[in-house]
């Protein structure tokens, strides 16, 4: 398939069918509309089923009945939407449901504004919902990468029976860029036994449910989801290196503000600083080894983020006081700009522009 | 070429063909030209990466921008500007409507009928060729008529816009010059001219040697940009 333009919202929609999903529940918002508009003309025409719930709590309750009866299945929202979606994939991770959940972040708390932000990040990748539970989370930075992680994310969920988070921010959904589908060979996924399909006198019929009233039962259930996570470590690691080999010092940032700090990095080293980037992929599982390897040779990292500072917890969780841990945010919608980024290194550098 | 006979320049299109791009770009050009240049952003399908974002520089070029102002422009409020009427109706501004993508978009330039089907308006369809549902002559078909019939007024002229974003080459022009040229030639609507980026001119010299041509520079940028 030749390349085309489009739009990032629409790279998630048409991505998501790519990976044969054919089924999409969802509720309008600004700044993901677009794939919701996306769905509801190309689902049909691929015999899917496109549904416009009545509200956010709705649709991720038919993500819970689809992905029950064994589809692959995905909404989407920003910010204010997913919250409102908490309780359903909680009990999503509680059923073991597979699905994929694609959150445009926009500014917040609160109804915030329509402008992009990374401030979701805790409630990706730390919970959101009740329970003791983690939920994989897939940060694309380019729309190409949209196109691969969107059906890694399928995968992943389909593989360990889990919820899957696909984090971006309203630039990512709004901005244009070339992109390519290219045909991928599926791989090799456990068949759904447990699906709620119907009985065809093959046994008793398949309960698909998240109460479990037995103590003894449901720490049986949570020994068994940890044992998972466990394995999604060991697996699921995602990131990128990025001119650390030599770096003095080392940027941390995911999705489009890597896409910023990494000219910033360019400037700061044509003024004769070393600096390196790591850009997490997989915000859960985050990449720990990245900075294990790093943290004994660099002077420094700074984490740059569209927040107030949450992804640099768990950097300053994986450099465990190495090295010093420095942090640049904007938040409710404002983007860091090259310039700012820059000053930050040389700052960290302890020099002057 | 723009035609300076046409008072008002109202630009429709595919939902991502590149009207901002071109609404700004025809604005300054204007401006070169006439004393009153007006843009007017009726975009209420993008929340983002609007005419109105290069507000400043339609102040410094003395170009009048009607659009939600001050904590509207950024709201997520499908609304246009009341001031659009001063412009439309006085002879001496030159204006260009920047129209929101699809049939969506278009519903708004509807409101305007009345006053429209008596000016002297062109309304011309932008074609990018590289976006989905817009790749063929059915599917361009299909989009202008839509828009033509929501906004109750009848596309004028055609322009080709393809292109591929910072990778665009000359086979995307080319594509978009044959896919535009048979479009017209479908509907019998004037083929117009096609817009190339700038920074293209060198590498479609060749290409460009008896066609219409407008260059265009880019104001919708990224941050890393």
């Amino acid at each position: 398939m030749a390349k085309v333009l489009m739009k990032g919202n629409e790279v998630i929609a048409e991505a998501a069918v790519q990976a044969n999903c054919k089924y999409y529940f969802g509720y309008p918002i600004t700044p993901q509309s677009e794939l919701v508009a996306y769905m509801a003309k190309r689902l049909p025409e691929v015999g899917g089923l496109f549904l416009q719930a009545e509200s956010e709590v709705a649709a991720i309750n038919m993500v819970y009945g689809a992905a029950a009866a064994g589809v692959r299945v995905m909404t989407s929202s920003s910010s204010p939407g997913i919250s409102l979606k908490q309780e359903g994939i909680s009990y999503m991770v509680g059923s073991e449901l597979p699905a994929v959940v694609v959150n445009v972040v926009r500014g917040g708390p609160g109804l915030g504004t329509i402008q992009p932000a990374q401030s979701d990040y805790f409630q990706a990748v730390k919970g959101g919902g009740h329970g003791d539970y983690q939920i994989p989370v897939l940060a694309p930075a380019t729309l190409q990468e949209i196109v691969d992680l969107m059906q890694d994310a399928f995968d992943i969920a389909d593989k360990y029976r889990t919820p899957v988070y696909l984090l971006g921010d309203g630039m990512l959904g709004q901005m244009m860029e070339p992109v390519e589908f290219k045909e991928r060979p599926a791989i090799e996924l456990p068949e759904k036994d447990w699906a709620a399909t119907g009985t065809r006198g093959d046994g008793g019929p398949r309960i698909v449910n998240s109460l479990r009233l037995d103590p003894a039962d449901l720490e049986e259930h949570n020994n068994h989801l940890q044992a998972k996570y466990k394995k999604i470590l060991e697996n699921e690691v995602r990131y990128e290196n990025y001119m650390t080999d030599d770096a003095d010092y080392i940027l941390v940032a995911y999705g489009t503000v890597s896409r910023i700090a990494k000219n910033a990095l360019q400037k700061a080293r044509s003024k004769g600083i070393k600096v390196g980037m790591i850009r997490p992929i997989s915000l859960w599982p985050f990449p720990e080894k990245a900075f294990h390897e790093t943290r004994d040779k660099v002077k420094g990292y700074l984490t740059v983020e569209m927040s107030a500072g949450q992804m640099v917890e768990d950097v300053r969780l994986c450099v465990e006081g190495h090295a010093p841990v420095h942090f640049y945010g904007r938040t409710g919608g404002m983007v860091p700009s090259q310039e700012e980024i820059l000053k930050k290194i040389v700052e960290m550098a302890g020099g002057e522009l | 070429m723009q035609n300076n006979d046409q008072r008002i320049t109202i630009i429709t299109g595919h939902f991502g063909s590149g009207k901002t791009e071109i609404s700004i770009n025809l604005a300054l050009q204007a401006r070169k030209i006439f004393e009153k240049v007006a843009i007017t952003d009726l975009d209420v399908i993008n929340p983002y990466f609007r005419s109105r974002e290069v507000a400043a520089q339609f102040e410094n070029q003395g170009i009048d921008l009607i659009a939600p102002k001050g904590k509207l422009a950024s709201s997520d409020l499908p609304i246009v500007s009341g001031e659009i009427y001063r412009v439309l109706h006085d002879p001496s501004y030159q204006l260009i409507i920047d129209v929101g993508g699809d049939k969506d978009g278009a519903t708004t330039l509807g409101q305007y009928y009345n006053d429209l089907k008596d000016l002297n308006y062109e309304l011309l369809f932008v074609v990018n060729g590289n976006r989905p549902y817009v790749s063929t002559v059915e599917g361009i078909l299909e989009t202008i008529q839509q828009i033509e019939m929501v906004s109750r007024l009848k596309i004028t002229g055609l322009i080709n816009n393809t292109n591929l974003g910072v990778e665009t080459s000359l086979e995307d022009i080319e594509k978009g010059y044959q896919l535009t040229k048979a479009a017209s030639e479908k509907v019998s609507i004037p083929f117009l001219y096609t817009t190339i980026s700038a920074g293209l001119k060198e590498e479609v010299k060749d290409f460009a040697e008896g066609k219409e041509i407008v260059y265009i520079d880019r104001y919708m940028k990224l941050p890393w940009e």
